[in-house]
């Protein structure tokens, strides 16, 4: 591949992502937050991070073995250690080891 | 806040994005690009998903229009995390541009749930997306170099990240007043997740979660 067209191709899509990042801040930072404005960024983030779990899950292949058994394991004790203990840490990574048990011993 | 402390909160990712760099690095170079362009890369364009999205246009040498439109509609979410984070940053030095630049989804995660007092805030946050980008660069960079010579089966391992999101969902919920916006996202994120075309599956859940809860502001707000 071309050097050029790489620097190029590189160059436009760091332009589109800052664009994507600084806009919000470039347009609202100014003024006064509105209610409008408050009362999304009180509810929006949790939306977002709920959203952020399917979205981690979109490619299981659910009709398919072994089912998305291994994720469903794998967020289920997730959630078990975290509000039994509530120590971030701990919850992802017992739920990591199980799940890359799973998927390379259990669920070949 | 002691530095190993801001480490520690910063592991899940880590361990989410190592991994995650490295396939990124490795599919580069079997694409036959330099690895130093994983660098460039990781420290420019610094979007997990836009980053293999460019390589599969460079591979198939899309125009440079449309990288710059694919890429620009595919990171659209960041949109959101901004909206969310304009408050937090308000009192921020000019170093805050380097905060909205790293503004990936699971630094965003983190700085919105972290509880850090107001006075090391800028300092704690800087050092927390700091740590995250070099994360990312040491992936990308050692997956590009040595990826396919390494003999640890790290295979699974970017569960972290989904188990990541799973936990501070938890925490948000817990500080919600509102509790309807919670059950919306997991209605839309359950159908977004089946139903929607996997390319667009995020800005599609996100657009309708923010349509959902700015047009049906007055009935959740009531029912608390």
């Amino acid at each position: 591949m071309q050097d050029s067209y790489l620097i190029a191709g590189i160059a436009v899509a760091t332009i589109a992502t800052m664009l994507t990042r600084f806009t919000p801040f470039i347009f609202f930072a100014k003024r006064k937050p509105s209610p409008l404005i408050k009362y999304i960024e009180w509810n929006m983030p949790l939306m977002i991070m709920v959203i952020l779990v399917f979205y981690a899950l979109k490619d299981v292949k659910w009709e398919q073995y072994p089912f998305g058994i291994a994720e469903i394991i794998g967020v289920a004790i997730a959630i078990a250690v975290h509000v039994k203990w509530g120590n971030a840490l701990l919850s992802i990574i017992i739920s990591t080891i199980t799940y890359m048990f799973l998927i390379q011993k259990v669920f070949i | 806040m002691k530095f190993l402390s801001i480490f520690k909160l910063t592991i899940p990712v880590m361990m989410g994005y190592i991994p995650l760099g490295m396939a990124f690095g490795l599919l580069l170079s079997k694409m036959m690009i330099p690895w130093y362009y994983a660098f460039f890369m990781s420290t420019f364009i610094f979007a997990g998903s836009g980053q293999f999205l460019a390589l599969t246009l460079f591979a198939s040498q899309a125009t440079i229009l449309e990288i710059g439109i694919a890429t620009f509609l595919l990171n659209l979410r960041h949109t959101f995390y901004g909206l969310s984070m304009i408050s937090s940053f308000k009192d921020f030095s000019w170093k805050k541009n380097y905060l909205i630049f790293g503004l990936t989804d699971e630094t965003f995660a983190l700085l919105k749930t972290s509880n850090i007092e107001e006075k090391d805030r800028e300092k704690v946050y800087l050092i927390i997306t700091a740590l995250n980008q070099s994360y990312w660069i040491i992936g990308s960079v050692v997956g590009a170099i040595l990826g396919n010579i390494l003999p640890f089966n790290y295979k699974g391992i970017e569960f972290s990240l989904t188990a990541l999101f799973v936990v501070l969902s938890i925490e948000l919920y817990k500080k919600s007043k509102l509790h309807k916006p919670f059950l919306i996202a997991v209605v839309i994120g359950f159908v977004g997740m089946l139903g929607f075309p996997s390319d667009k599956m995020l800005i599609l859940s996100l657009s309708l979660a923010a349509a959902v809860l700015i047009l049906f502001r007055r009935s959740l707000e009531d029912a608390r």
